[in-house]
């Protein structure tokens, strides 16, 4: 089984080696954002001296924080996986005896990874001298927990992403469907903003949802913003939405691929 | 005129296509109204925690959010559909058949492609300039609102201009098929003013790929920050970035024909 | 003669070609300073065409034949040499000269996928200038010559390759051009589908009296359709003159195909000359004259154990490449 992985990460990183130079390019995606958000919300702390308790150098530290969680627990299954469904190209990897979500796309999530975090690392550090972000809070203690919950965060992140795209053995706009689920995603993750400052009512609803897992639980973390109660109640509501995921993937792909089957492809 | 007869036989023939994916297009406009709402609750956001954002207030950046929506529905309207049509056909061949037409190459690579349904986006666009320029009026004079309409304009002229050039690049650097990648990275920075970036940021967004010029400076002029000639320059900036696309397009197809094989 | 359509007068063609070795050291050299190499794709080639000609444009792969044909629609622009067409200079690119004018890929689509070629029609109508009522005289009588029908109606990506060419010829000829360049019109297509294309070409020429050159890999629509044809190798002209004239040239040769029994355990080279043919690699090809096609049927039959012979000409590649390498 082992060896199986071992394959797959070679080929797949040897397939984005190829492209290397485009990555470069895509990672401009990932960063603008963020940035923005960080320049609009340290603009308005500095004109204020504080944003509901929250200084510059706090979203400073927060949305760099950001950048990194994001590499991390992100994925990009939606765009390698889809249409792979839609042109028929899954059937083959449906008859070997290796599960296509969780080996074959699962390890191509993590080569487009590290080949992104090679990019990204020497520009976050350009940003972080530009930036001078606060780490003063941040312990080896933090990071180890933080690594945690980021896992945590990547498993349901990337389940739910899964269970998503297999939608894709019923129709072709699951692009539209995921980009609902994108939107609400940077509502309810701090992606757009750090949480507390959302009116009370996305607070609450997010500690109910998973989003939260993927950026705003593991930057608390490592910002040394959270309790010990906090994080362990993170970090139950994180397993059971991992049960829930796991659950709600293997139905959804079980009867996905009872249909592609049924009706050819 | 033979160009408006053109210009509505490609309408008519984006038309048809998109009717042939009628669904789809329902659910893309839902999903602008969508993305819509989130811009509007992301402003509501930031105005529950201040009143002014780079000193302007919840009106004006309702009307940058119009302008920066006018901009963007250039953008998919035309530009994303026409240049993954040109990449497919410089990679096929089949823009040789381009060049062949008794047409100018580049409005034909400008309006081959039209995403008819992104009129419904325009429509918004405009919704949000009516509603924003009314909540703030009393900043707004009469030269205001006409500068901020001429640089509206020909911000969007300096963005088109820019995207002819990236795709011109292709018939220098073949392999350069993801030409317009930095611009669709960088349309993000469009919805806020400038004044809130810091200095790096604002200068790529100025100089290099200019979509603060295209939103944040018409709206300045509408508050009246732009002096007469400084409006004149940016619309001057505007035709002569034209002007320079329309060389580089043509000193384009000229290599095309002279190494093609 | 100044009533020929297409004056050719020794056109040329170099490409720059930069050489790049693999490896990123290689990459990061040639960076900074590129190595080119001239490769001469056409060299001086001259020929005249007169009016209502079909002409025939024969060639290995890679003899220029292509570069030619764009040269001539006004795609490239020459190295040296000077070429007319309808009066016109092509690289111009004079609207008057490409509203007169047409060039069908057969390996390029022209119309677009997503939409039924009735609609492709109309844009062309457009971009073209074509009134209303010669427009429409015009796809009447493509409709008639191509059995277009209903496959005008379908979206371009549901019609079969054959259907499709159909399309792509007729969008190519709304504008009743005089001048019609083919590169490969039937490349792809079954033995109907091709027996159909070379049918409307020459009813289409008799009827319009247009100007044809193509070219093609297929020696039966050279036979069918042309009575002239022009041969250019590594670049060069090295034929140009009557069909007819061509055969008896070249015909000495005949392509004897045998599928054997025990194929390793016998030499076929004192037979004829042995000749790769890739489409087929379960048989064993060799050349032979004409004049001995017979006899030496005859001896093989009798001595090896034969499942299976073919005789028929050789390919029209073969016979060019060889007809001039000799």
């Amino acid at each position: 089984m082992l060896k199986i992985y071992q394959r797959l990460w070679q080929v797949n990183w040897a397939e984005y080696w190829q492209y290397r130079a485009n990555m470069l390019m895509y990672l401009l995606y990932w960063l603008i954002s963020p940035i923005v958000y960080l320049a609009v919300w340290t603009s308005i702390a500095n004109a204020k001296g504080s944003v509901n308790g929250l200084t510059a150098n706090d979203f400073i530290a927060y949305y760099m924080t950001l950048l990194v969680v994001d590499q991390l627990t992100s994925n990009i299954i939606i765009h390698i996986f889809a249409y792979k469904v839609q042109d028929g190209s899954l059937s083959s990897e449906l008859i070997r005896p290796a599960h296509p979500m969780l080996t074959n796309t699962f390890m191509n999530n993590l080569a487009s990874k590290a080949l992104n975090l090679l990019v990204f690392i020497p520009v976050w550090g350009v940003l972080w001298l530009l930036y001078q972000p606060d780490f003063s809070a941040v312990t080896a203690l933090n990071l180890l927990i933080a690594a945690l919950a980021m896992l945590l965060g990547f498993l349901v992140s990337f389940l739910l992403s899964a269970a998503i795209t297999s939608l894709a053995f019923w129709t072709t706009r699951v692009y539209s469907v995921h980009e609902f689920y994108f939107a609400i995603s940077l509502l309810f993750s701090g992606q757009f903003v750090p949480l507390q400052l959302m009116p009370q009512f996305i607070q609450t609803a997010a500690q109910f949802l998973p989003f939260q897992l993927f950026l705003y639980f593991p930057i608390q973390i490592i910002l040394g913003k959270l309790s010990t109660a906090q994080i362990a109640q993170g970090f139950l509501s994180g397993v059971i939405w991992l049960a829930v995921a796991w659950l709600l993937f293997r139905w959804v792909w079980r009867e996905g691929v009872k249909r592609y089957s049924a009706v050819g492809a | 005129m033979h160009i408006f007869k053109l210009l509505k036989t490609f309408l008519q023939v984006n038309i048809q296509m998109s009717l042939a994916y009628r669904a789809d297009t329902v659910v893309n406009m839902l999903l602008n109204l969508m993305w819509l709402g989130w811009e509007l609750l992301s402003l509501s956001i930031i105005f529950a925690n201040t009143n002014t954002l780079g000193g302007w207030g919840p009106g004006e950046l309702i009307t940058l959010l119009g302008v920066f929506r006018m901009v963007n529905t250039l953008m998919s309207a035309f530009i994303w559909p026409n240049t993954e049509k040109f990449n497919a056909s410089v990679r096929d061949g089949s823009f040789d058949y381009n060049l062949l037409m008794p047409v100018d190459s580049m409005f034909l690579v400008t309006f081959s492609r039209i995403t008819v349904w992104r009129a419904w986006e325009m429509l918004l666009a405009i919704g949000l300039l009516v509603s924003g320029i009314s909540i703030s009026r009393d900043l707004i004079s009469l030269p205001g609102f006409l500068g901020f309409l001429l640089l509206v304009i020909s911000g969007m002229l300096i963005i088109y201009s820019l995207w002819i050039v990236l795709i011109a690049l292709t018939f220098w650097f073949t392999k350069f098929d993801n030409n317009v990648t930095i611009l669709q990275a960088l349309m993000d920075a469009g919805r806020y003013p400038i004044s809130v970036y810091p200095v790096w940021l604002r200068i790529i967004v100025t100089f290099i790929i200019p979509i603060g010029v295209a939103t944040t400076i018409p709206v300045q002029a509408l508050r009246g920050e732009l002096a007469g000639p400084q409006v004149l320059l940016f619309a001057g900036v505007g035709v002569i970035g034209f002007w320079l696309a329309s060389r580089v397009w043509r000193a384009g197809v000229k290599r095309y024909s002279g190494a093609s094989s | 003669m100044s009533d020929d359509v297409i004056q050719v007068e020794s056109l040329s063609k170099t490409y720059k070609v930069s050489e790049r070795e693999a490896g990123f050291g290689a990459a990061m050299r040639s960076f900074f300073r590129r190595k080119f190499k001239d490769v001469e794709a056409v060299k001086r080639v001259s020929f005249n065409i007169q009016p209502g000609e079909i002409v025939g444009f024969l060639g290995p792969n890679g003899a220029g034949k292509t570069t030619t044909l764009k040269m001539l629609s006004g795609l490239l622009n020459p190295t040296e040499g000077r070429a007319h067409v309808l009066g016109f200079t092509p690289w111009e690119l004079k609207p008057a000269y490409l509203r007169s004018m047409t060039l069908v890929m057969g390996q390029r689509n022209r119309l677009s996928w997503d939409i039924p070629a009735a609609d492709s029609f109309l844009l062309n109508q457009a971009i073209y200038r074509i009134p209303d009522d010669e427009y429409k005289t015009t796809l009447k009588e493509l409709d008639d010559l191509l059995e277009l029908g209903p496959l005008l109606k379908k979206p371009v990506r549901n019609l079969s390759l054959g259907e499709r060419m159909k399309c792509e010829i007729a969008a190519g000829l709304l504008h009743r051009p005089k001048v019609l360049f083919l590169d490969e019109p039937t490349i792809g297509l079954d033995i109907t589908g091709q027996a159909r294309i070379r049918e409307f070409l020459r009813e289409y020429n008799h009827r319009t009296g247009a100007t044809i050159l193509l070219t093609s890999h297929y020696m039966a629509d050279v036979t069918a359709l042309c009575e002239r044809i022009i041969i250019i190798h590594h670049g060069q002209l090295k034929y140009d003159g009557g069909l007819a004239n061509l055969s008896r040239r070249i015909a000495p040769f005949k392509l004897i195909g045998v599928l054997l029994a025990e194929p390793a355990a016998y030499s076929l080279a004192h037979y004829g000359t042995p000749v790769e043919n890739e489409e087929d690699a379960d048989k064993h090809y060799i050349q032979v004259p004409a004049g001995d096609v017979a006899g030496i049927t005859a001896r093989m039959l009798a001595e090896l154990p034969i499942h299976d012979i073919t005789i028929a000409d050789p390919p029209i590649e073969t016979v060019i490449e060889r007809a001039f390498n000799e």
